[in-house]
């Protein structure tokens, strides 16, 4: 689709020598879905999410994520107008089209919770009152590698609202020279030109729901999350709500590559990010090998 | 108003062609009009069917019942019988599918339709016949087979291969049912009486009535040699002789007043005197062999001087020949042990000698006048004989198979003007030669030669043949005057010498059917497909089946019968249980997943290994990588196996699958062509 190549033309040009992530980030928010970014810090994080809220015109908040932080700090507080003699939300950034949420995991689990719940819900419950989020409502969220200290783990049940996890790691060195070269990444942004409106980008999230996926694709998909649930290296398998969401990245990435149907590749091009981020081993070792390790066993055509 | 399963339309193809199929075989042998009647059903049901007719009402249709009860009835004389009834059911058979409305009408036109086929085996029994009739049956298990399936499965190709396996799935419960299941004698017995009339032997012969020998290349019979048979001059296959002659026709005949029991034993009743005699006298060399005979409709059997035989369902005549007790209307098959020796032990007493020497008052004079002078100057027999065959050496006689027609006294007419015929003039000149002479002689009638064919011989109906017997020193001796006149007729056959003649330009019988070396292989062939399967499968009578038993289960019981037929059942059951199991869990339900399959293996015999994790994009990159030649080919399967596996909801139709293997085919073929270039 030409406006979708454009768009990741767009932010390629922020965003430097990682067009597989980009794309990845594309389908996330195509499938509806919201987008965990791990890496350590001045990677680019923002800068992406910057950008992609850019591109789609998006309003866009960004809030830094503390340990003290409070719910009320995300959501949005209930004020006493003296004149009116009445309670008055004021919202919260959560209110917003692009939310980056920055270093989410340095917050309490009280608060990363509260938005974790207006991410799955796409509504926030104030005082009894019950209100909508904008459309589209996109978070992109941003975490340390748990190694570092001062953070709060997310849970599981926490970690599967996100759709997809990934991270963009070290330039390589010419991109990194080039990187040097250029000027400062948060003027290019603000020169980016939006491609795509959020109406368009509406369309599109549900366009993906139309993409074909036939018996067979099911069938793959079906013996992917199986085999999960089969690995004794692993503490549990993925989940149905996992399983729907990794066939609606997959076709979110058909679409990108301009197919109405999905193939088996699409599936194994958004696999690790889908998945990666749900299981856990049982004890140690890499999660990533793992689930690289179910692609190289499950069979694309049974037989 | 009861409901009526309507049978899908897609299931009448089978139908209809079963009904044909079914039909065709009464058509040779039976009346016209039944041709016309299932033509002009299928025309009223094509109508019908395009709603341009409409089913005929109760009338019609017992007018056409009527009609055709008195067609078969005018045609056949009668209702019942073989022929009649087989002609009557195939008609009803047809007249049936007008009445085809609902299901249920589908289902007792079916069941007619086996019984028809059924009866196509009462007249045709050969080994061709048992494939047309198992092909009728695989047409009418497919239209039962269609009616069974919905609208939406609608693939009639389907139903032929549903049908198909039904039947081979059955077939090893038919052998086993074939070789056990008790072989009761026939209850009655069938005169099949049209369709089994032969050319071949008859009663009589009137050599001269004939212009012309129609020569038939059908089969007589078949002979198997215990060891190497006789060399073809010696194979005189004795089959009837003619001892009175009218002046005009030889026929059979035995002295005034004499009995069967005179002239024929068949083992009843006590041995007679000179059936004893030959018995003694039956000692030196001796042919062994099996005769398989072809229904004549006659009660001759054939086989070499002097026969004897076991005597169970044939006798031995007193002039050295065998007789069956009943017409042989099946096949029919014989041991015979030939000792030549034996025609020592034959006497020839008065009314016997005073038959073998009769002639008519009157007639051919200027044979007798020849004979009487030779008797004059030779008053030794031996020299007679040698005489008269120099005779015919001698004077201008000429073989042919189209003689001049003879009239008045037909003897001298041959022996002094004509002086052309075949075997039934020279040996019919020679007896009356002899007879005229004062030597007891006789025509004898049957084949001459045969045909080598693996390790049997056949004997066709061309090698039918007569010769003389004369008495001389005590004993009946075979001289064969044809083969003083046309001696290659016996060392080469007929068919050998015919080809002979037409080669120099003579006539042509079979001659363009021996010049091509591949029909007459292939005929060879099929006889001999034949010649087993008259030996194994109609000549697998109640003994054979008794010997088999005893042989694998030790004693003929019911018990063990019983016992052995379950269990063999039971066996077959459980081998196709387990060949269809297996075959179900090795192939996987989906045709593109087979194909898929078929690929990678494919791949894997020509050295790359593709991970069955592969998607068919990283197979065609494999391939490109490989053999960078081909790729292009990979990306055509590889979009078609993607159009058809995830464009596309439900398995694709048979038509795409055949195109996705032709791609896999060119592929995987380019792949072998890239390899022998390399």
């Amino acid at each position: 689709m030409q406006a979708l190549d454009k768009a990741l033309a767009q932010v390629g040009r922020v965003v430097l020598g990682k067009p597989e992530q980009l794309k990845l980030a594309l389908a996330c928010m195509l499938a509806g879905g919201h987008l965990l970014i791990e890496d350590l810090p001045g990677m680019g994080k923002t800068t992406l999410a910057h950008a992609l809220a850019r591109v789609f015109r998006l309003d866009y908040r960004r809030v830094q994520f503390t340990s003290d932080m409070l719910p009320a700090d995300i959501l949005g507080v209930s004020v006493f107008d003296p004149d009116s003699g009445a309670f008055n939300l004021r919202e919260g950034p959560v209110f917003s089209q692009l939310l980056l949420a920055d270093e989410i995991n340095r917050a309490t689990p009280k608060t990363q919770g509260a938005l974790l719940e207006a991410m799955e819900e796409r509504q926030v419950t104030l005082d009894g009152l019950t209100r909508p989020l904008p459309e589209p409502f996109f978070v992109v969220a941003t975490q340390n590698p748990v190694t570092q200290a001062g953070t709060f783990v997310l849970p599981e049940s926490q970690l599967d609202r996100f759709l997809m996890r990934i991270s963009l790691g070290y330039p390589a060195p010419e991109v990194e020279m080039e990187l040097l070269a250029g000027g400062d990444p948060r003027d290019t942004v603000r020169g980016l030109k939006p491609v795509i409106e959020p109406s368009g980008l509406i369309k599109l999230v549900a366009h993906v729901g139309k993409v074909r996926a036939t018996r067979d694709l099911l069938d793959y998909v079906q013996r992917l999350l199986e085999a999960t649930r089969a690995d004794d290296r692993l503490v549990a398998g993925l989940s149905p709500r996992a399983g729907l969401g990794l066939l609606r990245a997959a076709r979110a990435w058909a679409l990108i590559h301009d197919r109405d149907y999905v193939l088996p590749e699409d599936v194994q091009a958004v696999w690790p990010s889908v998945a990666e981020h749900r299981l856990q081993p049982r004890e140690g070792g890499s999660v990533a090998a793992m689930t690289q390790s179910l692609l190289q066993t499950v069979p694309v055509v049974r037989g | 108003m009861a409901r009526i399963y309507q049978v899908p339309s897609h299931a009448r193809l089978w139908l209809t062609l079963a009904i044909i199929a079914a039909s065709l075989p009464q058509f040779q042998d039976g009346p016209w009009w039944q041709a016309l009647l299932l033509l002009v059903v299928l025309g009223w049901r094509a109508l019908l069917d395009h709603q341009r007719l409409a089913q005929p009402g109760r009338l019609v249709r017992l007018g056409l019942l009527l009609a055709t009860v008195g067609a078969t009835f005018y045609s056949y004389g009668r209702l019942h019988g073989p022929e009649a009834g087989s002609a009557l059911i195939t008609s009803l058979f047809a007249l049936k599918y007008l009445e085809l409305v609902g299901k249920r009408d589908a289902y007792v036109l079916i069941v007619l339709g086996y019984f028809v086929c059924a009866t196509i085996l009462l007249f045709h029994r050969g080994p061709l016949a048992a494939l047309y009739v198992l092909g009728c049956l695989t047409l009418l298990t497919a239209s039962l087979a269609g009616i069974n399936y919905s609208d939406t499965h609608a693939r009639r190709r389907q139903h032929l291969t549903v049908a198909a396996a039904m039947l081979l799935q059955a077939l090893p419960l038919a052998l086993v049912l074939f070789v056990l299941v008790p072989r009761v004698a026939p209850l009655w017995n069938m005169q099949l009486d049209s369709g089994q009339a032969r050319t071949g032997m008859s009663d009589s012969m009137s050599p001269g009535q004939v212009s012309r020998l129609t020569e038939s290349s059908e089969l007589a019979f078949r002979v198997q040699f215990d060891g190497s048979p006789p060399p073809p001059e010696q194979r005189y296959w004795r089959g009837l002789t003619y001892s009175y002659f009218d002046g005009g026709t030889w026929r059979q005949a035995r002295p005034p007043g004499w009995g069967d029991t005179d002239t024929l034993y068949n083992g009843r009743g006590p041995q007679p005197p000179w059936y004893r005699d030959l018995r003694a006298a039956a000692r030196g060399p001796a042919w062994e062999y099996r005769v398989i005979m072809e229904p004549s409709q006659q009660r001759w059997l054939y086989a070499l001087a002097v026969p004897f035989t076991n005597l169970d369902g044939q006798g031995l005549a007193r002039d050295l020949r065998l007789v069956a007790d009943n017409p042989v209307s099946g096949s029919y098959s014989y041991r015979v042990r030939s000792v030549p020796a034996a025609a020592e032990g034959v006497t020839l007493n008065g009314p016997e000698r005073r038959l073998m020497l009769d002639l008519p008052a009157r007639g051919n004079q200027r044979a007798r006048d020849l004979a009487a002078s030779w008797r004059q100057r030779y008053p030794d027999d031996d020299d007679l004989v040698r005489v008269a065959l120099r005779y015919f050496r001698e004077q201008p006689f000429h073989y042919t198979l189209e003689p001049p027609r003879l009239a008045g006294d037909t003897v001298d007419g041959f022996l002094f003007n004509t002086r052309r015929g075949f075997c039934e003039h020279y040996a019919s000149g020679f007896t009356f030669l002899m007879r005229a002479a004062g030597i007891p002689a006789r025509v004898v009638a049957g084949y001459q030669g045969g045909e080598r064919n693996g390790d049997y011989l056949q004997i066709r109906q061309y090698d039918a043949h007569a010769w003389s017997e004369v008495w001389l020193n005590g004993r009946w001796q075979r001289v064969d005057p044809t083969a003083a006149v046309a001696p290659e007729r016996i060392e080469l056959g007929l068919r050998g010498l015919v080809e002979q003649r037409a080669d120099s330009g003579g006539d042509a019988v079979t001659g363009a059917l021996g010049r091509l070396p591949v029909l007459f292989r292939l005929r060879q062939w099929m006889d001999y497909v034949d010649f087993n399967w008259q030996k194994w499968v109609l000549g697998y009578r109640q003994e054979d089946q008794r010997a088999l038993i005893e042989r694998l289960l030790g004693a003929f019981t019911p018990t063990r019968v019983a016992l052995a037929l379950v269990g063999a059942v039971l066996l077959v059951c459980a081998a196709l249980a387990v060949v269809i199991l297996a075959r179900r869990r090795d192939d996987p339900a989906r045709p593109l997943e087979r194909e898929f399959g078929r690929l990678r293996r494919g791949l894997a015999r020509r050295g790359l290994d593709v991970s069955a994790c592969h998607s068919a994009a990283a197979l065609e990159a494999a391939v490109g990588r490989r053999w960078p030649g081909s790729a292009a080919r990979a990306g055509h399967w590889r979009r078609y196996f993607e159009y058809l596996a995830y464009r596309r909801d439900g398995d694709p139709p048979r038509a795409e699958l055949h195109q996705l293997g032709r791609r896999r085919r060119a592929l995987l073929s380019g792949l072998n062509a890239g390899a022998d270039r390399a």
